[in-house]
């Protein structure tokens, strides 16, 4: 990330911050009047940045900022609500690695991350390439492959149980047209419980990756692709050497995003299994959710939260690292 | 350098500013101890649950020198919203324990002052009043006591041609019923199944805690739990009721299928009776005769007082509320928990705490309500266990708990090997653990 620095250093005239101070080449004319005026006329610059940011900056350190840096805190007492917390030292860490749920959550995690976030990179970029074309009706298709994303989770859960129902569902029906004689129990079962939340989870959300791919896609200059076909390249080399390297940025965006969504997935399992069957589908998000909010044990959730944090972190430090290498 | 400090203390200073404004409009007048009361009490979805109302309105028509005002809280997160306003110091001065798992929270945290010369006042009417008493101090008084009944559906037992239950049935005898119902219903053309039950963990789980002599949530030890399971399962496979994996998949709702006659019999919380008939009413249940029975038990020994499940609903006094309001908050107490504040409930269709005389008589006489001999029996004579007996463990057991349900239910693990597993779990995460 960059950041621009207005009348910065090397900035114009009147903006100009140099460190030294105009005062500097002539001590005598501190607090002159021209100077004063100059201060006030920075001042009132900064201030009125300031005055910009403030409200979000309010926002975010009253509601996102002071609660993680207390999360830290939490994790280290057995805080449980009311009364006061008790510093138990790594006490909720050294009880996590010996916790068997805790473990089911994480492997439950990477489990729906690790086909989670590839299906929907690939699908995503699938359908910004398709619908990236001069067709009849795109705009309509643009709109129904992004429409899951701003649909209510509690509907989609709803809809997807009915259709994944063992007995009568049509995704079954049609598995039984395909010859499947003893097709999979979807959500009533644990072994097939976690696929289907991933279906779902991928299905609500390629509409809104497909989008920021659509975007990156304007970005391809167009003379590339039209030098390349001169050369005689082919759709799929075109794809592989103009289309993936122009698209790099972009590409990275959402890796990191999907990345970071994936570890958190929560409301999709908590309506439509619930962690279930068994605990099938318990993920960490769930997890936390469970001790702190259900239990009361803020102190044990928090550190849970903390290990969380930790792996969000890590995976996206690795994959920032590896997309600098990439691009030096 | 000066520059830049004395302008952050002008921002500090802004938000100080800011924040004690926006604390001081939050500050509670101190109450006036000789002129009137008000007092503030919690409440969720007001306008579909009218037993708040109803308890304030009858408790201010015999006391008019206190009012009660509500603070409404959002029915699904209302421990969590409560939670956090007594942590904030901003909660009302009586608050609804809506269930008993969380009960303990609330005592451990001292958030509930001691009642306990209001409970010695109540008399041995009061249902689920021992509940609330911890160390020989209580901490709350309930006002409601749902309890479990078998609701059935008359017209299929006769159309099924099976005798509908009796105040002795014991689960054998419910059994042979199922059975016979399952073929009678088939063989009258009848879609209806047999019963319906729900996916709650209750369905299960809290009968068999009630009655199985010996049986303890706390102890880890869950094989109390394996008959009830197999039989469940059993009915399942004999497609006597709806199998688990299709009620969750079609979010099936027991209202509707009671109410829509898709099941002849349905093991459900005394609630319903109210939400039954005001659907018949409206019109979203169709019209036929029903009636509620003892749930059945485990042997003939206990038939003159079914032993059942349910946890109370009670009202406690924030810890923090004003010295001022307390005497006030203790009238109110001793009234709704009393025959004052059962009458006003169960003349709205609600299984009060207090059950006398007088309470049956203004229950039997809502209209829609079955009269036959066997409800009335039901409501008044029964032996009402806890679901979540208090315990600091309880909300974690029953979380483990409601995770081993659902596998049993779904066929993910075979009862012996789920049940085992839960008890291992009980003890490694919870009962050794902390």
């Amino acid at each position: 990330m960059s950041t621009t620095t207005v009348g910065g250093p090397r900035g114009p005239g009147p903006r100009s911050t140099d460190p030294r101070g105009s005062g500097s080449r002539d001590p005598g004319s501190r607090g002159t009047g021209a100077n004063r005026t100059k201060r006030w006329y920075k001042a009132r610059r900064s201030l009125q940045g300031v005055s910009f940011v403030l409200p979000n900056f309010l926002g975010f350190g009253l509601l996102t900022l002071g609660p993680v840096v207390a999360l830290f805190y939490i994790s280290f007492t057995n805080w449980n609500v009311f009364g006061t917390a008790k510093w138990v030292g790594l006490d909720n860490f050294t009880r996590l690695l010996k916790d068997a749920s805790f473990h089911t959550a994480l492997l439950n995690t990477l489990y729906y991350s690790a086909f989670h976030i590839p299906l929907t990179l690939a699908l995503s970029l699938g359908l910004a390439l398709l619908l990236n074309r001069k067709l009849r009706g795109v705009a309509f298709f643009r709109t129904a492959a992004f429409f899951p994303y701003v649909t209510s989770i509690v509907a989609i859960a709803i809809a997807w149980n009915l259709l994944f129902s063992r007995d009568a569902g049509p995704i079954n029906q049609i598995l039984g047209l395909f010859g499947v004689d003893d097709p999979p129990g979807w959500t009533a079962s644990s072994d097939w419980a976690m696929p289907a939340v991933i279906v779902v989870g991928v299905w609500r959300e390629m509409g809104y990756y497909m989008l920021l791919f659509l975007a990156g896609l304007q970005t391809v200059p167009p003379e590339l692709h039209e030098a390349a076909r001169i050369d005689g390249a082919g759709a799929w080399q075109r794809f592989r050497n103009v289309t993936l390297p122009c698209l790099r940025p972009t590409t990275f965006f959402v890796t990191v995003m999907l990345t970071i969504g994936s570890f958190k997935v929560f409301d999709l399992i908590l309506v439509m299994t619930n962690g279930g069957p068994g605990q099938s589908t318990l993920v960490l998000s769930q997890y936390i959710y469970q001790k702190g909010l259900v239990e009361n044990r803020f102190g044990y959730a928090s550190a849970i939260s903390v290990v969380l944090f930790a792996l969000c972190m890590a995976v996206t430090v690795v994959q920032f690292a590896i997309n600098r290498r990439r691009n030096a | 350098m000066r520059h830049r400090r004395s302008r952050w203390t002008a921002i500090a200073a802004a938000v100080t500013a800011l924040t004690l404004t926006a604390t001081a409009c939050g500050a509670d007048e101190p109450a006036d101890s000789g002129g009137p009361v008000t007092l503030t009490m919690s409440a969720w979805s007001m306008k579909t649950t009218p037993e708040f109302a109803k308890l304030a309105e009858a408790f201010q028509a015999q006391h008019p020198d206190v009012k009660v005002e509500f603070k409404e809280y959002d029915a699904t997160n209302y421990d969590t919203q409560l939670t956090a306003d007594l942590a904030a110091g901003s909660a009302p001065d009586l608050y609804v324990l809506k269930n008993l798992k969380n009960f303990i929270t609330y005592q451990a945290g001292d958030q509930l002052l001691d009642v306990s010369d209001v409970a010695g006042g109540l008399g041995d009417k009061v249902n689920g009043l021992g509940n609330y008493k911890v160390d020989g101090t209580t901490y709350a008084v309930p006002y409601r006591q749902d309890s479990w009944y078998l609701y059935y559906n008359k017209d299929l037992f006769a159309a099924a041609g099976v005798t509908p239950p009796d105040k002795t049935w014991t689960w054998a005898e419910y059994e042979q019923a199922v059975a016979a119902l399952t073929t009678g219903l088939k063989t009258a053309g009848s879609p209806a199944k047999a019963a319906y039950q729900h996916v709650w963990q209750s369905t299960v789980q809290g009968l068999a805690l009630a009655q199985t002599s010996g049986a303890d949530l706390v102890s880890g030890d869950y094989g109390y739990l394996a008959p009830y399971y197999r039989r469940a399962l059993q009915q399942q496979e004999a497609g006597a009721q709806v199998d688990y994996g299709t009620a969750t998949t079609n979010t099936l709702q027991y209202q509707a299928q009671f109410g829509t006659q898709q099941a002849a019999t349905m093991l459900m919380g005394s609630w319903y009776v109210a939400t039954l008939i005001a659907q018949q009413k409206k019109g979203d249940a169709q019209s036929f005769q029903w009636g509620f029975a003892p749930a059945p038990q485990a042997d003939a020994a206990t038939k003159d007082n079914p032993v059942t499940f349910g946890d109370p609903t009670g009202l406690g006094v924030n810890a923090a509320i004003d010295e001022g309001k307390v005497a006030a908050a203790k009238k109110f107490l001793t009234f709704v928990a009393g025959e004052g504040g059962a009458t006003a409930l169960a003349s709205i269709g609600i299984t009060p705490a207090t059950l006398t005389d007088p309470v049956t008589k203004a229950y039997f006489g809502v209209q829609g309500v079955p009269t036959d001999e066997l409800s009335r029996f039901s409501f008044t004579t029964h032996d009402t266990r806890a679901e979540n007996p208090v315990s600091p463990h309880t909300a974690a057991l029953q979380n483990i708990l409601q995770e081993t349900h659902s596998a049993i239910m779904s066929k993910s693990t075979p009862v012996d090997e789920a049940l085992s597993q839960a008890g291992n779990r009980a003890r490694t995460e919870v009962l050794e653990s902390r």
